[in-house]
């Protein structure tokens, strides 16, 4: 602490000199700043850290058509248990609030900052720049904060505001007063069961000692069952026989290869190794055997 | 090893069938009378498979799938305060990814003198520290904000680890970059797919803020940010960014999805509270609980585990009757700041249905709160940061159940 404050102190003396010497370990080398501009992603509410280009509502239909409405609806209104993006507002303050872009985020620069560093769920950091721009503003739209003809860059940024900025506040905890009362601290005749869960805990179930899954359910349920639980992205459900059994009529070896390679179907589009890069063949010819098997 | 590995795979097989008493006294149970597997038979050891049942879980309902998603420490089944590595409680945005330590790297930039990347070599230079903390997630507990949910204290409280976490003082680092006067936060990035960020106040970053290769004397498991990650002591979970890529420094805050969308607190009157970072003083009885049930009358010890974000637990007090009269239970571990404090006091039952709670009490003098208070305070919709004295009903059978009590 001390020998920052003297840092601290020394750089508003010569901050120049400083620049030039190594810390006191010297350990590391110098980021340089390409190497910097590779990582630093980040985007701050004042716009800070957008990069140049835009993208248009009318481009962004399409693309969050093709890459956001598997999940999260075509209107932003969800399928299955993940995150809405539009609707509910007005409802924050209701039994059960609907939290969205458009009912509680406060910035815009989130949404943009979000889909850049973690979207598409299944290919993070695969959109371009003017990609991410296109969908921020089509689900701005989808949200009714913008216009249909509205084009989102670093300038028009600046304009748009989101309904839930400013019901944001800082902690104001601790906001309770509890007292640590030891003797007669309340009536015995008040106390009340409000609630009681009726089911036993899941160790009731002895876990049987056996040995571990096989390689293929393993490797099935850390890197396939995502995508093929649900359909999402257009895959084969495992069970589902019919579809299945079109598919290994094409041999099971061509299913192997695809699944290891990756393959664009008609339906949807199967990522290598299911984006597992990690796996081996074996481990992922494995799961398709599982799968073929647990779907005739 | 060969014969030798034979005549303890017998013996190991031999063990399984015993379903009688013919081990018991006075009979000699076979791994008496033979010759068990040498060493290294397992090089990385693993526990007994007797304790199979010790395990992780989750709750399949609570998230879309298990790459974005959480599983909970087995509370009822730990010891002492230090959860083993294995069964610390997983929380992952996009899945955990296989990184080489060889080619990781933690780039420290922004308003600095000297912006660096470091190797794992690198960082593991720097003077070292170990401490033991705990790791909660905020949203522990959150599923019971309108009643009484989960069957089990793996589930009611199972969002919570304490580890003994190694590596080198934030405030290290920053002195070795030189900190820009005007600096005020620092955001944390993770190298996993959802490329993990928070905002973290400076005051924080150089008061106790580490950033650690090890926990409990190896090198980080994966799923807990192998091979490097943040740990921001007595603060929420989320904050401490797992397989740390990054650290810029700036002079505001970032508002990330996971400190604007996720992890606030939305209030009854539709305000939300925004970078609520401490765990406050919380606590549970792990046993008796429901995965613990009472097996008849007789003399047992209740305890369980009391911790603060603020510092250390100075008091738990237990009731047996729903919290009319309370009574002093003693710490049966060592007591330090920000760490999982076992408590326990002795408990003569008769057989009658009793409400057990315990409240903590932390250095501050902050209470445990009533989910009453806890309510008038927030409302129910806040998910996170629940941390209200829990009520488990003993039936006479010696069944344990999660209930609510006025």
């Amino acid at each position: 602490m001390s020998r920052l404050l003297s840092a601290l102190l020394l750089s508003c003396l010569a901050a120049s000199a400083l620049a030039e010497r190594a810390g006191y370990y010297g350990y590391g080398k110098p980021a340089m700043p390409e190497e910097i501009a590779g990582w630093d992603i980040d985007v701050r509410p004042d716009g800070e850290g957008l990069p140049e280009g835009g993208g248009s509502v009318e481009d962004g239909e399409s693309l969050y058509e093709e890459k956001c409405a598997e999940c999260h609806g075509s209107f932003g209104e969800a399928v299955g248990r993940y995150p809405a993006l539009a609707g509910g507002e007005g409802s924050l303050t209701d039994d059960r609030p609907h939290r969205t872009v458009g009912s509680y985020w406060p910035y815009v620069s989130t949404l943009w900052d979000y889909i850049h560093r973690a979207m598409p769920y299944t290919q993070p950091e695969s959109l371009t720049d003017d990609e991410v721009y296109a969908i921020t503003a089509y689900v701005l739209y989808l949200n009714e904060v913008v216009e249909d003809d509205f084009v989102l860059d670093r300038e028009t940024f600046k304009d748009v505001v989101l309904p839930n900025a400013g019901n944001f506040i800082r902690d104001a905890r601790p906001d309770t007063a509890n007292t640590r009362c030891m003797k007669n601290c309340k009536n015995p005749a008040s106390i009340e069961i409000t609630s009681i869960v009726e089911t036993k805990p899941a160790e009731e179930t002895r876990i049987e000692v056996a040995s571990a899954a096989p390689v293929g359910k393993a490797t099935y349920d850390q890197a396939c069952a995502m995508c093929h639980v649900s359909g999402l992205g257009g895959a084969p459900v495992l069970g589902d026989a019919a579809v299945w059994t079109a598919r290994s009529a094409r041999g099971t070896s061509v299913l192997i290869a695809n699944a290891i390679s990756g393959y664009q179907g008609e339906q949807g589009y199967m990522p290598p190794k299911g984006g597992f890069a990690a796996l081996t063949d074996e481990a992922v010819e494995a799961a398709v055997e599982y799968m073929l098997e647990m779907s005739q | 090893m060969g014969s030798m590995g034979l005549v303890g795979g017998a013996a190991a097989a031999q063990i399984g069938l015993a379903d009688d008493n013919s081990f018991l006294p006075p009979n000699v149970p076979a791994w008496t009378k033979s010759l068990g597997p040498g060493v290294l038979t397992n090089p990385y050891g693993q526990p007994s498979r007797f304790e199979a049942n010790v395990q992780r879980r989750s709750v399949e309902w609570l998230t879309a799938d298990r790459i974005a998603s959480i599983s909970f420490t087995p509370l009822a089944n730990l010891k002492g305060i230090v959860t083993p590595s294995g069964l610390v409680f997983e929380r992952y945005h996009a899945g955990v990814p296989e990184i080489d330590p060889a080619q990781h790297r933690l780039m420290i930039h922004g308003m600095v003198e000297r912006p660096i990347t470091l190797t794992m070599d690198d960082l593991m230079r720097f003077p070292s520290t170990s401490q033991i903390r705990f790791l909660e997630c905020p949203a522990n507990g959150g599923m019971e904000w309108r009643g009484a949910q989960m069957e089990g204290v793996q589930f009611t409280h199972g969002m919570l680890s304490c580890c003994e976490w190694t590596g080198v003082m934030l405030s290290t680092l920053l002195e070795e970059v030189g900190v820009d006067k005007r600096a005020a936060w620092i955001l944390a990035e993770g190298a996993d797919g959802s490329h993990m960020s928070r905002s973290v106040p400076m005051g924080k970053a150089l008061d106790d803020a580490m950033i650690v290769y090890a926990q409990n004397g190896e090198m980080l498991r994966p799923e807990q940010g192998y091979p490097v990650r943040l740990i921001n002591p007595g603060w929420e979970g989320n904050t401490c960014v797992k397989w740390l890529r990054r650290l810029e420094i700036g002079d505001k805050p970032w508002h990330h999805r996971e400190e604007t969308s996720k992890y606030t607190d939305l209030m009854a009157d539709g305000t939300a509270r925004e970078f609520t970072y401490v765990q406050e003083c919380n606590s549970v009885i792990t046993g008796p609980s429901p995965e613990k049930p009472m097996k008849g009358k007789g003399k047992y010890w209740v305890e369980g585990l009391a911790w603060s974000g603020n510092g250390k637990v100075k008091h738990v007090d237990v009731s047996f009757d729903g919290g009319i009269n309370w009574r002093e239970a003693r710490f049966t571990s060592v007591v330090l700041p920000k760490s999982l404090t076992r408590f326990g006091l002795e408990l003569d039952w008769d057989g009658s249905p009793l409400m057990l709670q315990s409240r903590a009490v932390d250095e501050t003098g902050y209470v445990q709160p009533t989910y009453t208070q806890l309510r008038a305070a927030r409302g129910t919709n806040s998910i996170y940061h629940k941390n209200a004295i829990h009520t488990w009903k003993i039936n006479p059978d010696g069944s344990v159940q999660n209930v609510q009590i006025t």
